[in-house]
């Protein structure tokens, strides 16, 4: 036997990175559509792994196996994944925006050419931004009563799909906009952009809800800029694909602007969720209260990732996030991680994060009373959500989402 | 001879290696209110959670029957609705649940056990208000999340209203006194006075005498080291009350 051998050098530094099957699927439908910037970026780079620090717990090169072939264009439809009763309705099927009904009072439909996020350093922002052929623009020049419904679909076989959306919402205007997304069972990857400018003291509520098949990839990359005293309520609702991740980037632009960004990871064996909010406090006197509640059950894995950044002229802001997260099984597994980026002197931000278990003093309140286990456990683990769904105003809506809650709790059984 | 609401034979119990119940005789006929009286850490509350069914204790000998049913053998749950019902010393707030929800919750899920209908809203209604107008509650304080935020007089008539809805055949009432201040306990007293009947059993266990005075007992036992040492009319209670518990155990106070 060998006593020893002759080691290689260490080249990790200069050496390419070796390209699995994802990323040399990922360069060649970039280099068909002459995206060779972005090309070059994956060949040097690659995916991250969890040694960039954003993509920590979600590695997507180990996550990521493969790429299906670019959408082709929708020619069969899925029934819709929600309904909300009365609200006003946009479809985006494999990134093709449909014609749309006759749009409410205050409301502009409209189409631009290519994505709409903002440069960052981020490969999915790039991705989409490289990917996205058109967008649905929607301009709400005063208060919308219908909630606004953007039904965003993969369908058919296994696809790559692209698609964007721009709102601007006039200064005093106010909207409920719930984005949902879903299609046919197929490993597709969604990659989806969505941009919002709320203009002064604009009130808008904008919920999203992954409700894709297991078989899916799911990423989103919500982009949020508030004008002085502009109010956005978000709500995120990481529910279908067996991979997903959503980001957040809200910016506090205007003095008085007030974000509650909240999310809710609900996690089943085999599946990963992650929401990764980055918020920028840009000027002086903003507040956020960002939210974020998980639940795993089986060998489920949630992430929640929240960044709060204040600049350095933004004194008095007033930030605070936090994530709790609640196991259902001994084997679920709940990651969080905060942080701070504070150049201003005169603020108050913090950040909390609990885990844990159903509370067993509780469960055996419920169950002294007459309530079977499972109700109990029920009962408790809506009653740990109502936070989330209670400030949602809208009956139908909430109605709804209700729905997606109570259907998981059921599909675990 | 008709069968005790509940009978409890050498029950042993303990907590990891503790032992904490030690062979508790107790006989409860129907409609009798029977007190069990003990220091602190002698054991009266473990004996209410063990008949409640909570997970924490291992039974290692002994057997309960309420009504004639083997009450060991059942979850907690079916206990509850066999006509179990104890009322807890500290009562859990649970946010996110309101009061309302969780008693209708409670009442079908007790009826649905019992084979019997659910029942419909207004006759709900009706019976969580008259319910409460008799305890001082409000039908705006049972829109708020369970116990939370609840003082400790409204936590405990939350308690009766519970009992009241749920009509059980046998009560503990698990140190119902405690955190009460006077008015509070006449109060909730009388809401306990009114649900005595010739088939309701209750076991009222506490460590002061003064409950006693407002919930009068048939029948007074004093616990000590897990199990019963002397039982006797109400004026056992007095008796404790001015000569202390070394008189019965033998324990130094």
């Amino acid at each position: 036997m060998p006593t020893s051998t002759a080691r290689q050098p260490k080249m990790r530094q200069t050496m390419p990175v070796r390209l699995n099957a994802a990323e040399e699927t990922l360069i060649a439908q970039l280099k068909a559509i002459g995206a060779n910037a972005e090309a070059e970026r994956i060949t040097v780079a690659g995916l991250p792994t969890r040694r960039v620090e954003s993509y920590h717990y979600t590695d997507l090169k180990m996550l990521l196996k493969a790429i299906p072939p670019q959408a082709a264009a929708a020619n069969e439809a899925s029934a819709p994944a929600l309904r909300v009763a009365g609200a006003y309705q946009l479809m985006i099927a494999n990134g093709v925006i449909q014609s749309a009904s006759t749009a409410p009072a205050g409301v502009i439909v409209g189409k631009a050419e290519g994505g709409v996020l903002s440069t960052r350093d981020d490969v999915l922002v790039h991705l989409n931004g490289a990917f996205a052929k058109e967008s649905l623009t929607l301009t709400l020049e005063s208060s919308v009563d219908p909630v606004i419904q953007i039904d965003r679909r993969a369908e058919g076989a296994a696809a790559h799909v692209t698609d964007s959306v721009k709102v601007f919402v006039a200064d005093n205007a106010s909207a409920v906009i719930i984005e949902t997304f879903s299609g046919s069972d197929a490993a597709h990857v969604g990659n989806h952009g969505t941009y919002m400018a709320l203009g002064k003291n604009a009130v808008v509520t904008h919920i999203t809800v992954d409700l894709s098949a297991r078989a899916a990839t799911h990423f989103a990359s919500n982009e949020y800029h508030l004008a002085d005293g502009a109010k956005l309520r978000t709500l995120v609702i990481n529910a279908g694909a067996g991979l997903s991740r959503t980001q957040l980037f809200p910016r506090y632009e205007g003095a008085g602007a007030h974000g509650d960004i909240t999310g809710l990871n609900l996690v089943s064996d085999g599946q990963h969720a992650d929401i990764t909010m980055d918020a920028l406090h840009a000027v002086p006197g903003t507040t956020s209260q960002p939210l974020f509640k998980s639940i795993a059950r089986g060998h489920g894995k949630a992430v929640v990732q929240g960044k709060l950044v204040v600049a350095r002229d933004a004194q008095k802001t007033d930030a605070k996030f936090m994530h709790q997260g609640l196991m259902l099984s001994d084997e679920a597994e709940i990651l969080s991680k905060p942080e701070l980026e504070i150049y201003a002197d005169d603020v108050v931000c913090g950040h909390g994060s609990t885990c844990g278990k159903l509370d067993e003093d509780s469960m055996f309140y419920l169950m002294s009373r007459g309530i079977p286990k499972e109700e109990a456990e029920t009962m408790l683990v809506r009653g740990f959500l109502e936070e989330l769904v209670d400030p949602i105003e809208d009956e139908a809506l909430a109605e709804a989402l209700h729905g997606i809650i109570d259907g998981w709790l059921l599909g675990g059984k | 001879m008709t069968t005790p609401i509940l009978e409890i034979r050498n029950l042993h119990a303990r907590i990891e290696d503790r032992e904490i119940l030690k062979g508790v005789n107790l006989t409860i006929p129907a409609g009798e209110v029977h007190a069990v009286m003990g220091r602190n850490g002698s054991g009266k509350s473990t004996l209410s959670y063990v008949l409640a069914g909570k997970e924490d204790y291992e039974i290692t000998e002994g057997e309960v029957l309420l009504d004639g049913q083997d009450l060991l053998a059942m979850e907690p749950f079916e206990r509850a609705s066999a006509g179990l019902f104890l009322a807890f010393q500290y009562p859990i707030e649970i946010p996110g649940v309101a009061t309302m929800t969780f008693l209708k919750a409670a009442m079908n899920a007790q009826r649905k056990a019992r084979g019997e209908g659910e029942m419909t809203t207004p006759d709900f209604m009706r019976a969580v208000k008259q319910a409460g107008t008799e305890l001082n509650i409000d039908t705006e304080m049972l829109k708020r999340p369970l116990n939370v935020g609840f003082s400790g007089g409204e936590k405990k008539r939350a308690e009766v209203l519970q009992m009241a809805l749920l009509q059980p055949k046998m009560c503990i009432l698990d140190e119902t006194d405690s955190g009460l201040d006077i008015d509070a306990l006449q109060v909730v007293s009388k809401g306990v006075n009114a649900l005595r009947s010739a088939g309701r059993s209750m076991l009222v266990i506490t460590h002061y005498q003064r409950l006693l005075n407002h919930i009068v007992p048939d029948v007074v036992h004093v616990f000590s080291d897990g199990k019963i040492v002397e039982s006797g009319d109400k004026d056992l209670a007095l008796q404790l009350e001015a000569k202390g518990y070394a008189d019965f155990d033998g324990a130094a106070a």
